[in-house]
């Protein structure tokens, strides 16, 4: 009897180990970061038309929600955005926290598309931030534009 | 007002109410005299005496020296990313004056009473403290709006944001508009990015930072957003972005105009 | 040493062929749950280092500082695992106490209770440790950037209050306390487990929301909790509103021993088996506070139960002037001392003093043919032969052989027996010639039964044969 425990104990553990080993392994990616891809089921935030039935391989267009992943920083969610068939945008939704050292860490920069500022372009300034111009480049440039104006 | 001259081998443009026009005159003084010390394209700046071996640092200015030595001090922050030295070793105090100048005016100004202004040197902006306080003595409280260029168009806007105390000053590098003039730790690498904003409490702070992550490019980006408390926004050299959660909150949105 | 019974046989009795091959069943089944259990209680802490590989552990081993950090997150998941699996088995949950008795689902648990302790101290110094290399400060200064965290200052005050309640344990220790007391401070253990949850939930990334792990992990809690609030608190009170036990008398039948009646409703459904024990509370204002283990010393009839105690520490003596109409609580039954833990149609019995109790009812119980079961009785002087009366009756009723054996046991040697007995050759051989197929079934003081249990070993009989009840208190 005691052998039969041992044994099984023994057993139950190696395949507990391997399968948590097995699906530690689909989950992560080279540089050791994971990502928790809920293939298949995309979320309300899905941009981009599905791919047609031809691409039965590889995940499916659209955008998916990583899950909340807690940190010792905090919380950190992603959003993947795949078009044909490859990640074409990874965006921050949640790198925030409340304690301080969160907010350092994830303070860090993450991609962001050029339709996100977009809209700003359009407003009003009265002064323009570049990489430091020469005076003959700055004849050129929109902050002598608006200095004309606003003179 | 808007009053625009060329100092430090570019243009300032200072606006402040009419009535405060007078202190333009201390403003540009201080202008004349940064270019005076640290200038490398004067042939008798102090600074250029230096490199010439000329002078010694030991008889060097005390302006001088506490420039050099907040440089250092940077270098250090910034893991050597930002250097006051060439490559060929001549003291370069370049990346730090013109921030330290703008800083200076820009204390002249509210030493002043002066309520409300900007400085822009050379693409770094410093806002008065005043800007988007919520001060009801203020009559202005305003943000004020700065435009970030779209490196590959001179002529355009990347973005626009919000300088609202206390975040009121923004500097951009790039390794684009004036060739290299970032020493990159002698890589003959093409930079990451080809421009970097960084938004910060200080001018001095934008400025150096700004530098440093074009010369460090990616692992300085996450650096310098883990320990100071910046926003920044860069630009590769594929056109992509990246910007930190705080520059993304400040970005100017549509229904604000 | 006296026998009361007509028959007194030297040889074996043939088994009955069909009986056995029941009993075997049985007791194969029990034995199979009790080895799932044992399965059961590895998996589980298997389980819990598969949580961290489930969530890309396996790739957090490049470094010396990732290698420590790591190591510290499965040393607390599987110390937390082992927790709550000990709260599993101090819940008395009826099937654990069916497979594997009381007894040694406490001995599991106490067993748990310092590598538990030592896998979660690892975690915390592994954790300041790798934490601490990871940012360049020391383990000690690394302490308050981690206090800074959310819910770490919870999971530090729930450590401390663990490694209290693990040193209140340590035998030397307990022995310092009354069993009140200890108590007590093991209730902080619910506290401490409590504490160290959000922690988890929030810091480490193992847990984090929406995955499958923290899922698990939640569960592990809810059952862990679950079982302890519906076995020790909700089904206790719900039994004893149900049966509504009021002592109707109390006799003393002895110097310091006494009996205690009770009175009650539908008190068969309780589904006592002879010989197990319930935990007694005794609502007056001198003893609510104390609870007592303590065995029935008759089957219950639908009305009337009955318990016989003697004064063995402060609490139980006061016991015997208990007024009549005291309302009672209970928790129970509990225990393998009884005919669940059979292996086979033939029964030996020995019981020394108050030990007794829990034999007469189980002798009570028991069925078994006319000649399959043997009773020994012990006890130093005529004056503690409690109940050897109503025995003996059982005995001559159901056809069961009763010795008697009264007298101090030898000086010289170490033995069970009476000295007399010890000179005039008596053995356990001689007294049990069916001991080889039978279970058997031991009751009384520790040192006692320890020589008892000896004998009985070293006379060939299987460890799953032997069914003992030891008196500590």
């Amino acid at each position: 009897m005691r052998t039969r425990a041992i044994l099984g104990s023994i057993l139950a553990s190696a395949s507990v180990l391997i399968i948590g080993y097995q699906a530690g392994v689909s989950v992560t990616t080279g540089d050791g970061t994971s990502l928790t891809l809920p293939v298949g089921s995309t979320t309300s935030e899905s941009v981009g038309t599905t791919a047609d039935s031809r691409a039965i391989s590889g995940p499916t267009d659209g955008t998916y929600t990583g899950s909340s992943i807690s940190t010792r920083f905090g919380n950190v969610q992603v959003a993947v955005t795949i078009t044909s068939g490859s990640i074409s945008e990874v965006t921050a939704l949640q790198l925030t926290d409340a304690d301080g050292r969160s907010v350092q860490i994830s303070n860090r920069a993450a991609p962001i598309l050029r339709s996100e500022v977009l809209a700003s372009q359009s407003a009003q300034v009265s002064n323009v931030s570049g990489a430091t111009y020469t005076t003959r480049a700055y004849l050129g440039s929109l902050q002598s534009a608006l200095d004309q104006a606003g003179a | 007002m808007r009053h625009v001259a060329q100092t430090m081998g570019t243009v300032a443009s200072i606006e402040l109410p009419s009535e405060w026009a007078s202190e333009l005159n201390a403003v540009e003084r201080i202008f004349r005299e940064v270019e005076r010390r640290f200038s490398l394209y004067l042939p008798g700046s102090e600074l250029s005496m230096i490199a010439d071996g000329r002078l010694s640092l030991s008889e060097a200015s005390d302006s001088l020296l506490s420039s050099y030595s907040r440089a250092l001090e940077w270098r250090t922050a910034t893991g050597g990313n930002f250097s006051p030295h060439r490559p060929d070793g001549a003291i370069d105090l370049n990346g730090i004056v013109k921030a330290e100048a703008i800083e200076q005016a820009g204390a002249q100004l509210t030493a002043a009473g002066c309520p409300q202004w900007s400085i822009n040197v050379g693409g770094d902006i410093l806002v008065s403290p005043t800007s988007g306080a919520t001060n009801v003595a203020t009559s202005s409280s305003e943000p004020l709006r700065a435009g970030i260029a779209d490196p590959h168009n001179p002529t355009a806007l990347l973005c626009s944001l919000e300088l609202r105390h206390p975040r009121r000053a923004i500097a951009t590098s790039g390794s684009a508009q004036r060739g290299d003039h970032i020493w990159r730790g002698g890589s003959t690498e093409p930079a990451q990015f080809v421009q970097v904003s960084v938004v910060a409490n200080d001018i001095v702070t934008a400025d150096v930072l700004a530098t440093a992550i074009v010369a460090g490019g990616q692992d300085a980006l996450d650096g310098v957003s883990d320990r100071w408390d910046v926003d920044v926004i860069t630009v590769d050299r594929l056109g992509a972005l990246h910007a930190t959660p705080g520059l993304q909150s400040s970005l100017v949105r549509a229904q604000i105009t | 040493m006296t026998t009361h019974t007509s028959t007194r046989r030297l040889t074996a009795q043939p088994l009955d062929v069909a009986a056995v091959a029941d009993y075997r069943r049985t007791f194969a089944r029990r034995a199979r749950r009790s080895d799932l259990l044992v399965m059961a209680l590895w998996a589980s802490g298997a389980a819990a280092a598969a949580l961290f590989l489930a969530s890309g552990g396996a790739s957090q081993f490049t470094s010396l500082t990732e290698t420590i950090t790591s190591i510290g997150i499965i040393a607390g998941l599987i110390g937390t695992d082992f927790i709550l699996v000990m709260l599993v088995l101090a819940a008395r949950i009826p099937l654990i106490d069916a497979a594997i008795g009381h007894d040694r689902a406490i001995a599991v648990h106490r067993s748990l209770g310092k590598p538990a302790l030592y896998l979660l101290l690892g975690h915390g110094a592994l954790l300041l440790v790798g934490y601490g290399m990871a940012t360049g400060i020391n383990p000690i200064a690394e302490i308050g950037p981690m206090l800074a965290l959310p819910d770490m200052p919870l999971a530090f005050i729930g450590l401390g209050l663990l490694i209290a309640v693990v040193i209140s344990s340590l035998v030397a220790v307990r022995r310092r306390f009354s069993y009140e007391g200890w108590h007590l401070i093991h209730l902080l253990s619910y506290v401490a487990v409590a504490f160290a949850l959000p922690h988890q939930l929030s810091v480490g990334g193992v847990l984090s929301d929406g995955t499958a792990q923290r899922i698990y992990w939640i569960a592990l809690y809810v059952i862990a909790l679950g079982a302890i609030v519906t076995f020790r608190m909700i089904e206790p009170i719900v039994s004893s509103l149900r049966h509504g036990l009021r002592v109707s008398a109390v006799t003393a039948i002895a110097p310091g021993v006494t009996t205690i009646q009770f009175s009650g409703r539908a008190l068969r459904q309780l589904g006592t088996s002879g010989g197990q024990f319930f935990i007694w509370r005794f609502w007056t204002g001198r003893t609510w506070w104390h609870s007592h283990p303590l065995s029935l010393s008759a089957m219950p009839t639908d009305r009337s139960a009955r318990i016989t105690v003697r004064a063995l520490g402060e609490g139980s003596a006061q016991l015997g002037t208990l007024p009549v109409g005291t309302r009672v609580s209970i928790e129970g039954p509990y225990g393998l001392f009884s005919a669940a833990a059979r292996t086979s149609p033939k029964l030996a019995i020995i019981a020394a003093g108050i030990g007794v109790t829990p034999v007469r009812a189980l002798l009570e119980h028991a069925s078994f043919a006319p000649g399959d079961a043997t009773i020994l009785l012990r006890a130093s002087t005529p004056e503690e032969t409690y109940h050897w009366d109503e025995i003996r009756a059982i005995a001559a009723a159901k056809g069961a052989a009763c010795y008697e054996m009264i007298g101090h046991r030898p000086a010289s040697t170490a033995s069970w027996m009476s000295a007399a007995d010890v000179d005039r050759g008596v053995t356990l051989a001689t007294a049990f010639p069916d001991l080889a197929d039978s279970d058997v079934f031991l009751c009384g003081p520790t040192p006692w039964l320890d020589l008892v249990e000896a004998d009985v070993r070293t006379a060939g009989i299987r460890p799953h044969q032997i069914h003992s009840e030891r008196f500590d208190w």
